[in-house]
């Protein structure tokens, strides 16, 4: 049963049901952010946990070169260490019929009995391998489904150069492999790159490695401290050419979804503050009105014996049932976005089950959330309600104090027309009210900025790294480093332009306390290919001495231009060198070290060796180029830019549109919300000045022309102050995203900036025009009676 | 029609029968500071008993509203004294306050002051549900012969029928005081008439102290006593030996 108070509440909302929708879509715009977001992190958090432990992902990996199988033991006999895994992982290259480019894939082993000890497999469809049999293997998920394959399907691998048919048993999943991208790979490409699983026998034969193993995984024991053991496993598998251990912290999958968790966790963040804000300032404007209006019913529940509190609560109430409808809006529309997102990161990660959880504890986070960003709008008109003395609430407001406007003060009033003085007198007159509208306006702006400043921002990554950094078609890796003669018969191939080789190899750069392992990169001093450029888009030339790496490899390792990194080679002799940071490189995605080719392989002490190269080729002569590049045994993987492109456009180009669809949507909501809601709460207040206008004579054009010069006025200030405001959110939430698989630039066009202008102001235009209908339908006699 | 006019209060002897309610000594109440100060109470005393009708007169700007704000408790006086009962209504609480309206005042203003949005049974539910011993509302609508439009909003009413509802909404809670101030302002003489009985008959029946600002003077003929204001200060006091009823009062 309502009280009457409630039953007042209850018609107070219905008569400004407008308004409170307005501020309670704002707010469920940033509670459906928080809503979404919160509930993706958790799916994504809860599911990956529950697939690692279900499937034994491990703690720690280790590539090495050859170590007898009897070492696996003594890893597993080291204190901390839990469980262990060893096997074969290689690089294989592909012949998929009907692909006319080279793929390329890795092939680790699978227990000849019973089954892997950690990083198990996930069958998906098909079944598994049958014992002791050939010539089956296991395939990953994301590569069949670019490829189409499905069990029964054959497929054709070089195995250490030796051409061999296969028959797909089955399609699995793997905890190793959440993520299945080329290693050191910025973007994915499903399509030219497999993971595949075969008995150990079959592999380690293929690769001369029987009775041996070249990969490790490991466990921790419960308390077990992960440095240690990581300490303790180099130090063993160093004779066993160990290419250092790392934990999941480096896992390249396991850190790709991390990412993706610290993004969304930014964006749970960020956006419901903007929004929320917006809501307090709107539900503020909307209260402060609203109490205005009801000064004598306030002084009249006092006079009756109404407490302070019970009117506080009153209307605190009126707050809360917009909270209340905005929260739900809220869930609303963050579940089915959620469930959306869900679908696009099915396209990323691949689970046995990526499915859309919802956060019960978002909902609660959403409730506390809206209800404080409520309190906060409401607080300062609530009190001044609480504080009104009864016998001076009976007064009437005093009447308006009006004096010449500023404007008009600085001498130039004669060029000011009637209607403009009115509105600019009512301006100052009001100049809290004034000031919340310009923010409202500005905020409105501001949030529109971001979506096409993200959107922006995901297309110069793109662009920088195929168009500035990559200016090669195709480039390929070899099996084994090679001379550096092999470049020669890279230059014969046909329809070659240019060609130019590398030698990457894989170390863990240190610096102080800090270290990363990743590929270093030997290139050509100032190649055309794959360019190292600076903030400026100038190529660095690789010096003679010392190294670049990626600014924020830098930055992780708290490493200067001029200060000595420590490079641990884990390949060949693993020398362990000191080189000078020359410099560093401007590039958005990964984790990137370069050094000059020739000055690596000195210091590598191998040789000029390389191990992979890359084309520029003419367009017509790509398919022989191809052709003869899948005769070619000894190359492993072949990376082509065009296909990368159209791949990742293909499947990024949904999930960006989708994320900017939505924040264009919920900017929107802001900005006509905004508006709508500010020319509603000046036409109201001001009804009966435009009645007595109207009275008096004013034609109802004229009355209109006051109220549009106000918002017009308003508009000037907010919609520069508004592009500013965008700015520092773009710089705030884009700067965010700064992870070490991504960093987002932060780009700011003209056009961007026109964007949010127009539509704010068509938001303005349209709500006015509204207020505009609203004023020929004003009841003069109404408008003039006593006040309600 | 015999007056008499007394200098000082009121004594007890002429009220031997009634229960004093109010005592005011030397009370003031000023507004502003220094110049711009106005002092719309210059040391009013007076003593209130249960029954009494009590008509209060005076010129524009002599502080009769002023004073009856600070008998409701609406306002606290700068200084002097105020008592109701065994309340300090000079240094009471904000609570106290609010208890005290709850409890024992019902107010009734020139201009109404109805809850637009709620009708009229809804204005005067609104307070008995926060009263202790309330009349329902539909009974304390009825006293005021409004019980045929129990479910009208204030825009559906008349200026007389909204006054009826607020003295519904005033007498509701059964106070021992109902304040009045210019009840009658805004309304034609026959109308006005209506309203004075309404009030009338709930100072009869429920035996409330009433105080009625009004500007016109036959309604003194209504009072028990007749209190006339000027500069903040009570400048007479009236005693009717015979109340007129409110249907007799001519204008
Ligand atoms: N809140 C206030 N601030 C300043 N002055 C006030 C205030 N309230 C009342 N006054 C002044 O106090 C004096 C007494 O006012 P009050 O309202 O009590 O007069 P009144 O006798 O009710 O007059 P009326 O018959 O016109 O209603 C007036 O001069 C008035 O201007
Ligand atoms: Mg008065």
């Amino acid at each position: 049963m309502f009280s009457h108070l409630d039953r007042k509440l209850l018609r107070d909302l219905t008569r400004l049901k407008g308004q409170a929708l307005a501020v309670a879509l704002v707010m469920a715009c940033g509670l459906a952010m928080l809503t979404m977001s919160r509930s993706l992190i958790y799916s994504l958090e809860s599911t990956r946990r529950e697939y690692y432990e279900a499937h034994r992902f491990a703690d720690i990996f280790v590539a090495l070169k050859r170590a007898p199988n009897s070492v696996a033991s003594r890893v597993a006999e080291l204190p901390g260490v839990a469980g262990v895994d060893a096997g074969v992982s290689a690089q294989v290259t592909l012949d998929i019929p009907g692909l006319d480019e080279p793929a390329s894939g890795l092939v680790r082993s699978l227990p000849d009995r019973g089954e892997k000890e950690l990083n198990r497999l996930f069958l998906r469809s098909g079944r598994w391998l049958t014992p002791r049999g050939r010539g089956e293997v296991l395939v990953g998920e994301a590569f069949a489904l670019a490829n189409q394959l499905g069990p029964g399907d054959a497929i054709a691998m070089l195995l250490n150069g030796r051409r061999q048919e296969f028959r797909i048993a089955g399609i699995v999943l793997s905890p190793e492999f959440v993520f299945e991208s080329r290693p050191g790979a910025a973007l994915p490409d499903n399509r030219t790159y497999g993971i595949f699983w075969m008995p150990y026998e079959e592999v380690a034969r293929a690769f001369d490695l029987y009775g041996a193993f070249n990969f490790l995984s490991l466990t921790l024991a419960p308390g077990a401290r992960e440095h240690a053991v990581i300490t303790a496993v180099d130090q063993l598998l160093k004779l066993y050419g160990g290419r250092g251990a790392f934990g999941r912290g480096d896992h390249p999958s396991h850190i790709r979804v991390s990412d993706e968790i610290r993004v969304l966790q930014t964006l749970s963040i960020g956006f419901p503050v903007v929004f929320l804000s917006v809501a307090a300032f709107m539900i503020n404007a909307v209260l402060s009105r609203l109490l205005a209006l009801q000064r004598e019913q306030i002084a009249i529940l006092k006079a009756f014996g109404f407490a302070n509190r019970q009117i506080v609560v009153h209307y605190l109430k009126f707050a809360f049932v917009i909270v209340a409808v905005g929260t739900v809006l809220g869930a609303m529309g963050g579940v089915p976005l959620a469930k959306r997102l869900v679908v696009m990161y099915e396209m990323f990660f691949r689970f046995p089950a990526l499915e859309f959880r919802l956060d019960p504890s978002a909902l609660v986070w959403a409730a506390l959330v809206a209800t404080f960003a409520a309190t906060i709008g409401v607080h300062g008109a609530v009190r001044r309600a609480a504080k009104l003395p009864p016998a001076e609430a009976m007064r009437p407001e005093p009447p308006a104090n009006y004096r010449p406007a500023f404007v008009e003060r600085t001498g130039i009033a004669h060029w000011l027309s009637h209607t403009f003085r009115i509105a600019v007198r009512n301006i100052e007159r009001r100049p809290m009210q004034a000031a919340f509208t310009v923010a409202g306006l500005a905020l409105a702006t501001g949030i529109l900025i971001v979506p096409n400043s993200f959107r922006d921002s995901v297309k110069r990554i793109l662009g920088f790294q195929w168009d500035v950094i990559d200016r090669d078609d195709i480039s390929i890796g070899l099996l084994e480093p090679a001379g550096v003669k092999v470049g020669h018969l890279f230059e014969k191939l046909p329809g070659v332009v240019s060609t130019e080789v590398f030698r990457n190899t894989a170390a863990r750069i240190q610096f102080g306390h800090k270290s990363r392992q990743l590929a270093i990169r030997g290139m050509t001093a100032d190649g055309e290919h794959k360019r190292v450029v600076d903030k400026a888009l100038h190529q660095l030339p690789l010096p003679e001495h010392g190294l670049l790496i990626s600014a924020k490899l830098a930055e992780i390792l708290g490493a200067r231009v001029g200060d000595q990194l420590v490079l641990e080679i884990l390949e060949g002799k693993r020398p362990v060198l000191t080189l000078p940071l020359v410099g560093l490189a401007d590039d958005l995605t990964g984790l990137s070290a370069y050094v000059e080719r020739r000055a690596l392989n000195r210091l590598l002490g191998e040789g000029d060796v390389i191990n992979g190269a890359s084309f520029v080729l003419d367009a017509a002569a790509r398919p022989n180029f191809l052709r003869e590049l899948k005769g070619i045994p000894k190359v492993s993987w072949v990376a082509v830019k065009d296909s990368l492109r159209a791949s990742f456009e293909k499947t990024t180009a949904a999930s960006i549109n989708l994320i900017q669809t939505m924040y264009l949507v919920f900017a929107t909501v802001v900005a006509f919300g905004v508006v709508y809601n500010n020319a509603r709460i000046s036409l109201a207040e001001r009804a009966r000045e435009l009645a007595t206008l109207r009275v008096v004579g004013f034609s109802s054009r004229e009355v209109g022309t006051v109220l549009v010069t106000e918002l017009v006025i308003l508009g000037l200030v907010a919609l520069p102050l508004g592009l500013l405001l965008g700015t520092g959110f773009a710089t705030g939430i884009i700067g965010m995203v700064n992870t070490e698989t991504v960093r987002l630039p932060l780009v700011l066009t003209a056009r961007n900036y026109a964007f949010a202008t127009l539509v704010v102001s068509i938001a303005s235009v349209i709500s006015a025009a509204v207020v505009l209908r609203q004023l020929s339908h004003l009841n003069l006699v109404g408008a003039l009676k006593a006040p309600e | 029609m015999t007056t008499q006019t007394d200098s000082g209060p009121a004594t007890v002897s002429l009220h031997s029968d009634r229960e004093q309610l109010f005592r005011v000594r030397g009370l003031t109440k000023t507004y502003g500071v220094g110049d711009a100060a106005v002092h719309a109470l210059a040391g009013v005393d007076l003593d209130l008993y249960t029954g009494e009708f009590i008509v209060l007169l005076g010129p524009s700007g002599s502080g009769k509203t002023t004073l009856l704000n600070q008998i409701g408790g609406l306002d606290v006086p700068t200084s002097g004294e105020l008592r109701y009962r065994d309340l300090d209504l000079a240094n009471a609480t904000e609570e106290d306050l609010t208890h005290y309206r709850r409890d024992s005042v019902g107010f009734v203003f020139q201009f109404y002051n109805l809850i637009p949005s709620l009708t009229a049974r809804e204005n005067v539910a609104l307070i008995t549900e926060i009263a202790h011993d309330p009349i329902p509302a539909e009974t304390a609508l009825e006293m005021v012969n409004l019980g045929a439009r129990l479910d009208h909003f204030p825009a559906q009413l008349s200026g007389g029928e909204q006054q009826r509802v607020a003295i519904a909404r005033a007498i509701a809670k059964r106070p021992e005081v109902l304040l009045c101030d210019e009840p009658t302002g805004a309304l034609d003489i026959r109308t006005g008439i209506v309203v004075l009985e309404a009030i009338e008959r709930v100072n009869r029946e429920l035996s409330t102290l009433t105080v009625v600002i009004t500007h016109n003077a036959v309604m003194a003929q209504m009072a028990d006593r007749v209190v006339r204001f000027s500069d903040g200060r009570v400048h007479s006091i009236h005693k009717n030996s015979q109340r007129a009823p409110a249907s007799s009062v001519n204008w």
